[in-house]
């Protein structure tokens, strides 16, 4: 057992839940998004990045890709939330909530590709 | 593996038990085979961007520590309660939290907004600074020691150095080993146009590429020139690269070149420098380099000088490029004994080339010569039995051919001092040493970096030259001293320009019709466009045919379509020849004499009618 292979699967599985946990509920209910569990895959999606730094091999890039584009997603849901309750006059509406939900969800998207791309690599590392 | 498809089949099907593929050299009928000229070893180049990413892997550490200090202590913030003005209870928004503490991580500190803390809040803020302090530390200190990298920086270095060969466009020459010939001929190409590729072994060597003084920008790389990664680096598989030259002063490493750059490029010219004849054979074992070898050069040059002093003349001033003054004639010594000085291949070389010429030569150590340090001690041993006073004062040339600069000084003050009548030849072994060499009487002074220059520039600066230059010595001293006489009644004593001209449609269009006329005088193009009485300040000194060459043909030359003219003169000479060889109008003026108007309507007025300039009437200036 790896223990940098266990450290790098347990971010990027983290990272996909974590995400998957926000992203669940009613698209436009404020009540069943909660901005603690954002906050959590805003940074685990960082740290899983920097730890897709460096890796030379063609799934290693993509590994990076896709969670550089989990971060921009996430960042840019973060930024619209924050928009919305500290700038926008309206406060945090319905169509606002739904935006950063569907943001997220392309995190998702992003973060779900990432798995599959871990459970390949384990899958082909079998091989060897 | 673009297409895994692919990948997956060729490990199914490939891996039957065959064995692996091996590059063959050699072809079934014995001779090179091509295979490997797209085969240009990356192994370096993917390691530069390698280190990149490895040290791209240092930072992950710092960046972790530094997200999750930001992380804990945001969160803290945020759930840390706080009251606001008005003593109800609030919490810190995620953005707050984040804002604060991005201003009081970085040490810039706006205070506490948008409400004062309670202490709790203190509390948690005192600890996240000190927390965050030490993550913004540790970050920006490895980042800064990163920076520092050796390693980071050559990679660096490697990759701003192979970006700038790959943007070359023009053709370039690639000079491996930087020593003092390779700058020498690094300035001598660049003076001439041509772009150069320079690879060596020490970095002061490189470092000086950037303070030389030129024209355009010379991408150098520190790196080994028997890694054929690293020549591939430097432009070995480029198309744009012309010729390979191999002027280490290791005769291991030319070696390496020449076979590298024989077995990737076999299309490349080679031109390797050695001082060994078995390297030298081992050369031409690949493909057909050009080797060149100074000392056997100053010994063919030294037998030439001694032959035909005005050839050797010629020659040298040809070989030193533009700008050059025509250097002394010497003055040959009579037939008799040669005392070669010295131990080494270089004296082996001057001694053989030497007996060759039928001279009587003696090769002894310095020990042997009187007034030299060590040359009056009786307990160091002698070659051969005459003392050294009676065979200086016999003899009629000495060669002072150690390794050594003060010993091949000395040897030549104590042989001045025993007979003053002596040719005196020296070898000259570090650049330093020029002035001290330059104040003795020497006559022919070998210093082998401006040999190997002047060689490999006669080669590589314009074909013809260097077939001139192999054909001349055969024409004998008097004919040599003719064209001399030529070249400095009409150029002066400064070598101004050597430049190549070729009779073709593309670049001589005004006089196809004169040429194929079959009565083309060479005489007659050489006028001056202004007043075509006077004769063009330029000599041609070689036309070639094909494969026939004629040197220094004279005025009654007669020139055909495609020939190439090698011409030696003033820069205005050649705008001159270039303007009779592209326009009519000058071209009508030299042949004939008739000056012809070169708009539509003013032709149309004076009635001119188009006619090939076929018949030069005027007698010709004295022919050159």
């Amino acid at each position: 057992m790896n223990l940098e292979k266990v450290v790098f699967g347990f971010f990027v599985l983290l990272a996909a839940t974590l995400n998957f946990g926000f992203f669940i509920g009613d698209i436009d209910d404020p009540a069943v998004h909660s901005v603690y569990e954002l906050f959590g895959a805003v940074v685990v999606s960082l740290i899983a990045t920097v730890l897709k730094f460096g890796d030379r091999t063609q799934l290693g890039a993509v590994h990076l890709a896709t969670s550089l584009v989990a971060d921009l997603q996430l960042l840019a849901a973060a930024l619209v939330w924050g928009y919305a309750q500290y700038v926008s006059s309206q406060g945090v509406t319905p169509e606002s909530m739904a935006s950063v939900v569907s943001l997220s969800g392309g995190a998702l998207l992003a973060n779900l590709v990432s798995v599959v791309l871990l459970v390949v690599e384990t899958v082909s590392f079998q091989r060897r | 593996m673009a297409n895994p498809l692919l990948a997956f089949w060729r490990r199914l099907v490939g891996d039957d038990g065959r064995p692996p593929r091996s590059p063959r050299l050699v072809g079934d009928d014995g001779r090179p085979a091509r295979a490997p000229l797209r085969r240009m070893p990356h192994a370096s180049a993917t390691q530069a961007s390698e280190t990149i990413f490895l040290i791209l892997r240092r930072m992950r550490t710092p960046l972790i520590v530094l997200i999750v200090i930001f992380a804990v202590s945001v969160l803290g913030l945020k759930l840390i309660p706080g009251q606001d003005a008005q003593g109800h209870p609030s919490r810190l928004g995620f953005f707050d939290a984040f804002y604060f503490m991005s201003y009081t991580a970085s040490t810039i500190g706006f205070g506490e907004i948008p409400v004062p803390f309670t202490y709790a809040q203190r509390m948690w803020v005192t600890v996240a600074i000190y927390l965050t302090v030490i993550g913004w530390a540790y970050a920006i200190g490895s980042l800064l020691a990163l920076l520092q990298d050796r390693a980071f920086r050559q990679a660096v270095a490697l990759q701003r150095f192979r970006r700038r060969v790959s943007r070359l466009r023009e053709p370039f020459l690639l000079i491996a080993g930087y020593g003092r010939t390779g700058e020498l001929l690094g300035h001598a190409f660049d003076a001439l146009g041509r772009r150069v590729v320079v690879i060596d072994r020490s970095d002061d060597r490189i470092d000086d590429l950037e303070l030389d003084s030129y024209r355009v920008d010379v991408p150098g790389l520190v790196g080994d020139v028997r890694d054929p990664g690293h020549l591939g680096i430097a432009g070995l598989g480029h198309p744009s690269c012309e010729a390979v030259l191999a002027l280490t002063d290791d005769d291991e490493a030319n070696l390496a070149v020449t076979m590298t750059a024989a077995l990737l490029r076999p299309d490349l010219p080679v031109v390797a420098r050695t001082t060994s004849r078995a390297i030298a054979r081992q050369m031409r074992a690949f493909g057909a380099p050009s080797v060149v070898n100074p000392f056997d050069a100053f010994g063919d040059h030294l037998r030439l000088a001694l032959h035909a002093p005005a050839s050797y003349q010629l020659m040298v001033w040809l070989q030193s490029g533009p700008g050059a003054e025509l250097p002394a004639r010497g003055q040959p010594p009579e037939a008799g004994r040669w005392v070669v000085c010295g131990t080494g291949r270089f004296v082996r070389e001057m001694a053989r080339d030497l007996s060759a010429d039928g001279l009587d030569v003696v090769v002894v150590k310095p020990a042997a010569v009187a007034g030299t340090p060590d040359g009056d001690d009786p307990s160091s041993p002698r070659d051969g039995s005459d003392p050294a006073q009676v065979d200086l004062r016999q003899a009629v040339g000495f060669v002072a051919g150690t390794d050594s600069d003060t010993t091949n000084l000395s040897l030549v003050a104590a042989a001045g001092q025993t007979n003053p009548d002596l040719f005196v030849a020296a070898r000259q072994n570090r650049p330093a040493s020029t002035p001290l060499f330059a104040m003795m009487a020497i006559d022919a002074l070998l210093v082998p970096p401006e040999v190997v220059a002047r060689e490999v520039y006669a080669q590589l600066s314009t074909p013809l030259l260097r077939r001139f230059l192999r054909e001349m010595p055969a024409r004998g001293d008097q004919w040599a001293a003719a064209v001399i006489d030529r070249l400095t009644t009409l150029c002066g004593h400064h070598l101004q320009d050597l430049w190549k001209v070729r009779l073709s449609g593309r670049e001589a269009p005004a006089v196809q019709a004169w040429l194929a006329s079959g009565r083309a005088r060479l005489g007659d193009l050489m006028r001056e466009p202004v007043d075509r009485d006077e004769p063009l300040p330029a000599v041609p000194l070689l036309v070639l045919r094909g494969e026939d060459c004629s040197l220094a043909p004279d005025g009654d030359f007669l020139l055909a379509v495609d020939d190439e003219i090698l011409l030696a003169g003033r820069p205005t000479a050649r705008r001159s020849l270039e303007a009779t060889l592209l326009f009519e109008t000058v071209t009508e003026y030299v042949f004939s004499g008739r000056r012809v108007p070169s708009s539509w309507i003013w032709r149309r007025l004076s009635r001119y009618e188009a006619r090939p300039a076929t018949d030069p009437t005027s007698p010709a200036p004295h022919d050159q």
